[in-house]
């Protein structure tokens, strides 16, 4: 029944672990490179480098347009981190704490902006900002708060998912017992609820800083002059040249992110976020 | 300090009826709390989306981009031009090539993932599929570009080891958007079928070892069909994700190479045509819906139900 035993049964681990390891590799890979050349000393790429300088991270940051667009993408970050807190974290409690027949309803439309394509609605959102403006005289788009209004849209089912979790696996005992001793409502969500699920909070925070930080497709409609975020800032610059110093601003980008992402794994591990 | 507790308790029976502990933990009129992350969703998502759909169907007027008319002449201009045509199937080309290379990527890596020898390993792993798709696409996009140029790390590669006489031209080419797409969706796979592999239990293919079955077999025999709702989910999620692909087909693929999502937005920012713009991404948001549908009910007749 089998031929080759032997062979059969080394070549399925050694197919396998072939087939991980280019995966691992076609993840960790554009990472590392991008990294690598932003301190290659030569301003077109070549490999091997003729030598290794810092000079590019200076470059980048005297350039007006990465500078600028770095301060929009932390603004705009810290605003739709707020908002999808603010707005979110209530409608997480109503979501992990009501039966109704709506909840579900009421579910989906609130992780809907993760559902509808970014394209379609970026398009969308743009569209019916112009039109608002041409209705109330109202401008919108292409300004900072039109932009955080898209950026709170795409954070805002982040911050219901991992609250909503936080909050179902959460044990009430202790909310009861306040309320048994006499605490108020109100008093019992702020001393006991959200500092019970203060990781998801944490997580819910961050990550939506950081699905705003990184987003390319809804940002595409909704900057303007003086509101450009980093990532449209390097994707413009790519259409022209690729050199170390745009690699060097994505390197930039990179500790940002991954700054972010070690203070989010103390409260709450990464890999528990999806 | 028995005093308040005393007075607590006492004041929960005088103001509340019987066994209404529960009542009282509820904070303030709970139908009022998920209104203001409605009305968000509301007004940036729901009315845009409607506005569009309307739009779809609105005539176009160049020097007018007021909404006016009814008529279906938009989408009959996608579906009697060859041009469009090409562009919709190209985009559902590479996004099933992007969806077959990510399974075939991501199920050993998935694989490894659950089945780590060690926390440690599994932990480290995991955060390596994480972190890539948590530093957005514009980077890694560069990184592509690095990698792939004329002069880039693959070609000075080949050409040193003697492979290649000249630069072998891949970047602006549907390979090199093909292998952006799957590197910048493999996370998504990972990380879908690693958590459903994780519900397997490993007893089921050491049972099918144990019966004598070769370890291909009792790969594709048992737990295979095991992984089936993994495997389509997270195949759902990658080929959906791959037809709305922006960045990687304009970067990588050069003015020349023309998909849906990019076309909606030249079509909306440079051309100003509204109208056919709006129909265009219901177009795109339309086929990924019933490519998705059929695709599972292909899956369901052959696996049963999912």
């Amino acid at each position: 029944m089998r031929p080759f035993p032997r062979l059969a049964d080394r070549s399925f681990p050694l197919a396998m672990g072939t087939l991980a390891i280019a995966a691992f590799a076609l993840l960790v890979l554009p990472l590392a490179t991008v990294a690598w050349v932003s301190f290659f000393e030569g301003k077109i790429i070549s490999f091997p480098p003729s030598g290794y300088t810092l000079d590019w991270y200076r470059a980048a940051w005297e350039m007006p347009r990465f500078r600028d667009g770095l301060q929009t993408s932390l603004r705009v970050g810290l605003v739709a981190t707020a908002v999808s807190l603010a707005t979110g974290v209530p409608a997480a409690l109503f979501l992990a704490r009501t039966r109704f027949p709506g909840r579900a309803a009421i579910q989906s439309v609130l992780l809907g902006p993760l559902i509808v394509p970014g394209i379609v609605a970026g398009v969308a959102l743009y569209m019916f900002m112009i039109e608002t403006e041409i209705a109330t005289g109202l401008q919108t788009a292409q300004t900072f708060g039109g932009l955080c209004l898209g950026h709170s849209l795409i954070a805002l089912p982040w911050t219901v998912r991992l609250v909503t979790a936080q909050l179902v696996g959460m044990d009430r005992q202790a909310e009861e017992a306040a309320a048994v001793m006499g605490a108020r409502p109100l008093t019992v969500f702020w001393r006991v609820t959200l500092p019970a699920i203060r990781p998801g909070l944490v997580a819910g925070g961050l990550f939506s800083f950081v699905i705003s930080f990184v987003d390319l497709e809804k940002s595409l409609f909704l900057v303007g002059p003086g509101t450009t975020t980093l990532p449209i800032a390097i994707i413009n610059y790519l259409e022209w040249s690729v050199d170390p110093t745009i690699a060097a601003v994505a390197t930039a980008q990179i500790a940002v992110i991954s700054a972010v992402m070690i203070v989010t794994d103390r409260f709450f591990k990464l890999t528990r976020a999806f | 300090m028995v005093e308040p507790g005393v007075q607590g308790v006492s004041l929960a029976s005088d103001t509340a009826p019987p066994g209404s502990v529960r009542a009282r933990l509820r904070p303030g009129p709970f139908p009022v709390l998920p209104v203001p992350a409605l009305l968000l969703v509301g007004v940036g998502l729901i009315l845009p989306l409607i506005l569009i759909a309307r739009y779809s169907l609105a005539e176009f007027d160049p020097a007018d981009i007021a909404l006016q008319g009814l008529t279906l002449e938009n989408y009959a201009k996608f579906f009697g031009d060859p041009f469009y045509r090409e562009v919709l199937g190209r985009t559902v080309a590479v996004a099933a090539v992007t969806t077959l290379c990510c399974l075939a990527l991501g199920i050993p890596a998935a694989y490894a993932i659950s089945r780590s020898p060690s926390a440690g390993r599994r932990s480290l792993l995991l955060l390596l599929a994480i972190v890539p798709l948590l530093m957005g696409n514009a980077v890694r996009v560069v990184g592509w570009m690095v990698l792939l140029s004329d002069g880039g790390v693959l070609n000075t590669l080949l050409m040193a080891s003697g492979l290649r006489e000249a630069p072998l031209r891949i970047l602006y080419t549907s390979t090199a958007v093909i292998v952006s797409l799957v590197a910048v969706l493999l996370p998504f796979m990972v990380i879908t079928l690693q958590s459903v592999f994780d519900r397997i239990n490993p007893a089921f293919e050491e049972a099918a070892a144990t019966l004598g079955a070769p370890p291909w077999t009792a790969f594709f025999r048992v737990f295979v069909p095991l992984a089936m709702p993994g495997i389509f989910s997270g195949g759902l999620l990658v080929f959906i994700l791959g037809m709305n692909a922006y960045a990687s087909p304009v970067l990588l693929g050069g003015p020349a190479f023309h998909m849906m999502a990019p076309m909606v937005y030249e079509q909306a920012i440079e051309a100003f045509n509204w109208p056919f713009a709006s129909a265009l991404a219901f177009i795109l948001m339309a086929a990924t819906l019933v490519l998705t549908l059929l695709s599972g009910r292909a899956l369901e007749k052959r696996y049963g139900r999912l």
